[in-house]
């Protein structure tokens, strides 16, 4: 693990505060506002939280593992690991299998709520798009393979 | 499927730990290998015959009615 990737992760995290900072300030000044304006400060705020804490996270780890070859050896060797990787992917596969069966459930229910059509179809299409990924993904690998 | 795994690292004397190192994956995939709970991919199944200077035939048996075994 080279230093400046620790530099870049530091970089982020600073940029990932600023923008957490920056959604608290406006909170505040912008109290009451209508539009965009409603919703920006609540994104920067959850976004600069995000992109803060998991480079931070990932700065530590990769300081500790820069003094512990040893460890990072350990850590590569677990990544690249056949069997954790074929139960990583059995795991996606079993989480993509629940995930049609309950989002299709909650489409059916948010339409007996009465939910607003444009809900509805926007979630439809979030659902059609991991069902053509599939079907995408299905395809590209039996040419591969 | 089935293997002589075990019997063979114990054979020569290694530990788990070293045969996984020496392999480079981790010691829970040897341990799952000598269970039979892993069938390694034939990448590993040739690393681990080459490692104890075998032949696959010697360290994994294939058994007709588990040819259809996906896992």
């Amino acid at each position: 693990m080279k230093q400046n990737k620790i530099g870049r992760y530091v970089f982020l995290s600073v940029i990932g505060f600023v923008i957490f900072g920056a959604g608290l300030v406006l909170i505040k000044l912008l109290p009451e506002t209508d539009g965009i304006l409603k919703t920006l400060p609540d994104i920067c705020v959850g976004l600069g939280a995000g992109i803060f804490g998991g480079n931070l996270g990932t700065a530590i780890k990769n300081k500790t593992v820069l003094k512990n070859p040893q460890a990072a050896k350990q850590i590569e060797v677990e990544q690249k690991d056949e069997r954790n990787q074929a139960i990583g992917n059995m795991a996606k596969a079993r989480a993509y299998d629940l995930l049609i069966y309950v989002y299709a459930a909650m489409l059916l229910a948010f339409n007996f709520m009465q939910v607003d059509m444009y809900v509805i179809l926007t979630l439809v299409a979030v659902y059609l798009f991991f069902v053509f990924a599939n079907v995408y993904f299905l395809t590209k690998y039996h040419k591969e393979m | 499927m089935k293997n002589r795994l075990e019997e063979i690292r114990k054979q020569n004397d290694i530990r788990q730990e070293d045969l996984a190192a020496a392999l480079e994956v981790s010691r829970q995939t040897i341990g799952s290998l000598e269970n039979g709970r892993y069938n390694p991919s034939i990448i590993l199944a040739f690393k681990i015959a080459k490692y104890f200077g075998m032949s696959i035939n010697e360290i994994f048996i294939y058994e007709e009615e588990q040819g259809n075994e996906t896992e």
